[in-house]
């Protein structure tokens, strides 16, 4: 047992944001900028604190968890909420990933970052970003985690506009934090609907449960049904902002104009899936909405596809790992939405690894070849990057699915799931094998453009290709190796059910209602083997042998293909950016200027009248005199008539 | 004394700054920022302090009235917190406006003053016809301020404002004027009794007159017409003190004069409600247009501002906590906006925002405050604003889903409007070569970083605002009764079932509160008799009752516990 406040994890990583913001904002003045050596040991030593703080809490956690209400945070009438943190074994493993990822991949940046002028300015953001995920993850109420929510989300805003000379990524920037402002919306109206079923006591996860129990144990779930499911739909759209599901995807595209390192840690690896924590965190209240789970399941599904389809059509490296990443997430969702929260969350954490080795091996491509993105210009990389090289194949065996890598076992748990939940149950499990042999495809033609056939860029460049660094190096190698093994916490056909066993005492009630039909796990992984096999296949003999065209301009897709990639980007032009302009143009120069012309005739009108009555400002004293005189006699008449005395 | 200081001594203060150079600014900078510093010192202690009143001492009688007018000054949270707002912007003002005025510092330390004085006047008012006064004298050292020292623009933006603005409430003047002709005393409590005893349409009519007033000072659409222009025009540090604390006297004006005194209907109500949510939308709208980067600070202003009223018209249990902390929130936040946009004013000698741009590579310390600014105005979690959005939001949502998700539309739009205001100003490159202006000074830098750290604290912390609120308490209560009870018999002999319709009329739109019945009231009147109470004693304990019944819908299960106790 260890006695280690949890308020100690979050603090570390904001002591470190406080620390690096003080360097950054104090150091702006000088030409140099602060000692990369030093802020780069404070960047990492934080969260890595935080880290060793979350394995010691880890280890010696009651099965029950460590709860800590720290004090009071909003208290009015009607609504009171306190500052408290729940360690259970949900948050545990969240929080495991999330700080150990998160020091492996500061590491990495110390090696990526080098020689920016931005260097403390962009560990602070990092630090910040951490705590806001901690306190996302660790809070023991909704309003709390909103703070969290919304601050991954700000941490996102400012590392994707990090470097903020481009006008360009301010865009990128400004359309994830609206965005993620529309499904925040969501949330905050969610949370405001559970109030009115329960009072503000039920945003405590703890009451929130006890009173579905309590709801379930007394039969009055029929009453408040159409208000849960509209809190629960809320939630979602909530969601679907954080975690890129249709219809608020578009941002995260857009994202990876921040730095690489950012891609992997925030929209790979944690934030992008505090949707599927958050579903798994209410996962009591969500298994009693049948319409919404149903919901969730089939915009998870349609997520899933759309977005392996859309990866198919990118030629930017990190574009097709952005919409891998939304399509992975489409998988937790399905799962979630068959209530299969833990089957969800244990696709999370595999995701992370090697989704997180993914985007280090590309910032590493990307760093050998002086910033080239475009994976038509790449090929060949195999002899003179060999690390990075490795570790991205390795983790591209693991988000295909091949047989023993990480992905192989959560995405076949997610797939037998979909296929047990229900009479849809087999469409859905045909729709997401579908998905997985797209997912083997695009991803293949990642690999064979990257790392095999002949180098396509210029000759003078070819010279500069180098290896990263070995602070580069060590991450991404840790990572591949979690990308390999992390799988074997839940193996069910081999029998290794610890991630499971873990998370069974905070989903458990959640799970119970879904009846388990038992089927043979063998013919389901045979059948997974199987679509990652053809997928590797069709994209060798599509991509393996044919002449790659040639680079042309941007790496966007044109045709058919950028009608497909930005299906949803128009969607938002018509239905969001351009009511709302039209509105904004009506508001301003049609009702304001209507409004002033009114302001400006009752002025015309009073000056008229004002001209009108100069008349008697005429010289003549005795008149004045006597009109004077006439004024003060109606005074004193009206005061005397309404009762007054003078 | 903390009252009378608060209220007369910034008047003292203006004068006696009149005895410095007006050459020189160093000096009369050095004793401006003094009397600054003192006033915001003692505006802390009235918020520490809690609630306080003065002795009520006759001020004038108006021929033709019952009652006299009086010199009467209280202060409850609500006020107390404004009163710190105008308190701590003006010495800011006073601060930044050092780097902004080569020359004439003294004349605007005069006008700050000046203004500053008016402004506690107004919050503090326990009667009606000082806080008119008051409310009136604002204009004035504003309008003067935005003639000597505004933009290009300047002085149609003076008249706009100052004609506006005196027109808006000339209403209310002739409104008070009647009102006092049937009230004993112009103290809020015998308005809420003379009131009752007129005719439905004579009310309606007396309570637009107020609103009218109050409209055009928040400013709610339509009435904001003189809005963007005068803040726009005037000195950024005054815009700050405008819409920081000065526009705060419109929505004050709503919670302290028009929810006690009037009997509400719920189509008022309602409509109020609504002009409210239409104001955010439409400043939000305007904001996503504007170029001129003060105009789109008050539009933003006008928004928030919007978000407030629709708040206060929820008339929700929980309405005046989050209203306050909204208030203050926006009044800290907006604030220091204003202040920022005037020093990047004051750097690339524009205002407007298309041709900024790049200040992030070249004053990044500036930048850094900029943002900060910009995202405690987004209203993110841990900030104040947020606290004081979500708690209206919660307000709003008990008139039903669709007037909260009008106002969730609105902190979207904000989010568009402020993002792209960060990133057109400090964002990019160099729109082109800038005149150097002076660059901020360590003390302004300073200033602004603890008013955007106050923000967070209260941000994380909002018991300090929430826990100061008890808007009406029973002191002050009795006070005024005391008063009433003093002036007229009339009162006193009441009939019992006009008072009955009060509450009843008063407490109809607040739906969870129950209003008192006649039968209750005689129920109280025997226990009272029993306890050996005599007949005047009683009429005006009941009468006290109603009085706080109608006043403060919400606290009338504290009152009952209160006439328990009495017993």
């Amino acid at each position: 047992m260890t006695n280690l406040p949890l308020w100690l994890i979050p603090l570390f990583p904001l002591v470190g944001t406080v620390l690096l913001g003080a360097i950054a904002v104090i150091s702006s003045g000088s030409k140099k900028g602060p000692a990369e050596g030093i802020v780069g040991f404070l960047a990492v030593l934080f969260p890595v604190l935080a880290f060793a703080s979350v394995v010691l809490l880890a280890w010696g956690m009651p099965v029950e968890g460590i709860r800590l209400t720290l004090c009071n945070w909003i208290d009015i009438p009607l609504f009171k909420v306190d500052i408290g943190f729940l360690f259970d074994g949900l948050s545990r493993i969240m929080l495991l990933f999330v700080t150990g990822i998160g020091s492996l991949i500061t590491l990495y940046s110390i090696g990526y970052m080098h020689g920016d002028r931005g260097f403390a300015r962009f560990f602070a953001y990092i630090n910040l970003f951490l705590f806001s995920m901690i306190v996302l993850v660790l809070s023991d109420n909704l309003l709390l985690t909103f703070l969290g929510w919304e601050g991954v989300g700000l941490c996102s805003y400012l590392l994707i506009g990090f470097w903020n000379k481009d006008l360009k990524n301010c865009q990128a920037a400004n359309k994830a934090f609206i965005v993620n402002r529309v499904g925040d919306i969501g949330f905050l109206l969610g949370m405001l609907c559970l109030v009115t079923v329960g009072g503000s006591e039920i945003l405590n996860y703890d009451s929130l449960n006890a009173f579905i129990q309590m709801l379930i144990a007394g039969g009055h779930v029929e009453i408040v049904l159409p208000l849960l499911s509209l809190a629960g739909l809320l939630f979602f759209i909530g969601c679907t902002g954080k975690s890129a599901q249709i219809p608020l995807l578009t941002w995260l595209p857009d994202a990876m104009a921040g730095p690489t390192p950012v891609s992997a840690l925030i929209h790979a690896a944690t934030m992008v899936t505090s949707g599927v924590y958050l579903l798994a965190r209410m996962g009591e209240l969500f298994s009693l909405l049948p319409v919404v789970l149903l919901i969730i399941t089939l915009i998870g599904l349609a997520t899933a596809f759309w977005a392996a389809v859309a990866g198919l059509f990118q030629n930017d490296i990190k574009k097709v790992l952005a919409y891998s990443t939304i399509s992975q997430l489409g998988y937790m969702f399905m799962a979630a939405g068959v209530c299969a929260f833990d089957a969800s969350i244990f696709h999370v954490f595999t995701h992370a690894f090697f989704k997180a080795a993914l985007f280090l091996g590309a910032g590493a491509v990307i760093h050998a070849l002086a910033g080239e993105q475009d994976m038509r210009k790449m090929g060949g990389l195999l002899r003179k990057t060999p690390v990075t090289a490795c570790v991205m194949i390795f983790a591209f065996f693991a988000i295909i699915g091949f047989p023993g890598f990480a992905g192989f076992w959560s995405k076949d748990l997610i797939l037998e799931r979909l296929y047990t939940s229900g009479s849809l149950g087999p469409v859905f499990y045909g729709i997401g094998l579908l998905t997985a042999v797209i997912t083997a495809v695009y991803m293949s033609r990642l690999i064979i453009l990257t790392f095999f056939g002949s180098y396509r860029g210029s000759k003078e460049s070819e010279e500069h290709i180098h290896e990263a660094p070995a602070s580069m190096l060590i991450p991404m190698v840790v990572l591949s190796i979690g990308a390999i093994f992390a799988g074997y916490f839940w193996a069910d056909s081999l029998g290794m059910t610890m991630f499971k066993d873990s998370l069974a005492p905070v989903l458990g009630a959640a799970q119970s209602g879904v009846a388990h039909m038992h089927v043979n796990p063998v013919i389901f992984a045979g059948l997974g083997t199987l679509a990652a096999l053809l997928g590797m296949f069709i994209a060798l003999k599509v991509y393996g042998s044919s002449r790659v065209p040639e680079a042309k301009g941007s790496s966007a897709p044109e045709g058919f293909k950028a009608d497909w990639t930005f299906f949803f980007d128009t969607i938002h032009k018509f239905c969001g950016i351009i009511p709302v302009a039209v509105l904004a143009w009506i508001a301003d120069v049609v009702v304001e200027k209507i409004l002033q012309a009114a302001q400006w005739m009752v002025g015309a009108i009073a000056e008229i009248l004002g001209d009108g009555a100069a008349a008697f400002q005429v010289r003549k004293v005795r008149l004045q005199l006597a009109l004077s005189v006439a004024g003060v006699a109606i005074l004193v008449a009206v005061v005397l008539l309404t009762g007054g005395s003078i | 004394m903390l009252l009378h200081l608060l209220v007369l001594a910034p008047f003292v203060a203006a004068i006696l700054m009149v005895a410095t150079s007006k050459e020189d600014p160093k000096s009369s900078s050095r004793l401006a920022f003094l009397f600054g510093v003192a006033f915001f010192a003692m505006s802390i202690a009235l918020v520490a302090g809690g609630n306080q009143a003065t002795e009520p001492m006759e001020w004038f009688r108006i021929p033709g009235c019952r009652g006299p007018v009086y010199y009467y000054l209280y202060s409850h949270g609500l006020g107390a917190w404004m009163v710190f707002l105008s308190c701590g912007l003006s010495l800011v003002a006073l601060i930044t406006a050092r780097n902004t005025f080569e020359k004439n510092y003294r004349n605007f330390a005069i006008g700050i003053f000046a203004l500053m004085g008016a402004m506690n006047g107004t919050f503090l008012s326990a009667d009606a016809v000082l806080f008119f006064f008051f409310f009136e004298a604002m204009v004035i050292p504003a309008a003067v301020m935005i003639a000597g020292y505004g933009g290009k623009e300047r002085t149609k933006a003076a008249m706009t404002f100052a004609i506006y603005t005196l027109v808006g409430s000339a209403p209310m003047m002739v409104a008070l004027w009647y009102l006092l002709t049937v009230a004993d005393n112009s103290l809020l409590l015998s308005f809420a009794i003379a009131l009752q005893g007129l005719p439905a349409e004579t009310q309606f009519v007396i309570l637009l007159c107020f609103l009218l007033a109050f409209l055009v000072k928040t400013p709610i659409f339509p009435f904001h017409g003189w809005q963007a222009i005068t803040y726009a025009e005037a000195p950024a540090p005054l815009s700050a003190i405008l819409t920081g604390a000065m526009s705060k006297a419109g929505v004050f004006g709503f919670i302290a004069w028009i929810l006690p005194i009037f009997p509400l209907s719920m189509t008022v109500v309602n409509v109020m409600l609504w002009l409210g949510l239409a104001t955010a939308v439409y400043g939000a709208l305007l904001a996503l247009r504007a170029t001129d980067a003060k105009k789109l600070l008050a539009y933003s202003s006008m928004g928030h501002l919007g978000l407030a009223v629709a708040g206060v018209f929820s008339l929700s249990e929980a309405m005046l906590p989050a209203v306050l902390v909204l208030l203050v929130a926006h009044g800290i936040s907006a604030g220091v906006q204003f202040y920022l946009a005037g020093v990047a004013e004051r750097m690339t000698g524009t205002r407007d925002i298309t041709l900024m741009g790049g200040l992030a590579g070249k004053n990044p310390v500036f930048s850094t405050l900029f943002g900060f600014a910009a995202i405690m105005a987004l209203a993110v979690p841990g900030t104040a604003g947020f606290v004081g959005e979500f708690t209206v939001l919660l307000a709003i949502w008990d008139m039903g889903p669709f007037p909260a998700v009008v106002a969730g539309f609105c902190l979207i739009l904000s989010a568009a409007y402020m993002l792209r205001f960060v990133q057109k100003v400090i964002f990019g490159k160099q729109a082109r070569e800038y005149e150097e202006g002076k660059r901020m000074t360590a003390l302004e830098g300073s200033a602004f970083g603890i008013m955007v750290a106050l923000l967070l604290t209260f941000g994380v912390h909002p018991a300090f605002i929430t826990n100061s609120l008890h808007l009406f308490d029973e002191d002050a209560i009795e006070e005024m009764s005391k008063l009433s009870g003093q002036e007229g018999e009339a009162v006193e002999g009441a009939p019992a079932d006009s008072l009955a319709e009060q509450s009843s009329d008063a407490a109809e739109p607040a739906e969870e509160h129950r209003p008192m019945t006649e039968a209750e009231i005689a129920q109280l009147d025997s226990t009272l008799a029993e306890a050996g109470f005599d007949e005047s004693e009683r009429a005006a304990l009941i009468q006290q009752m109603i009085a706080a019944d109608a006043a403060q819908a919400n606290e009338s299960a504290q009152a009952n516990v209160e006439a328990t106790e009495n017993e």
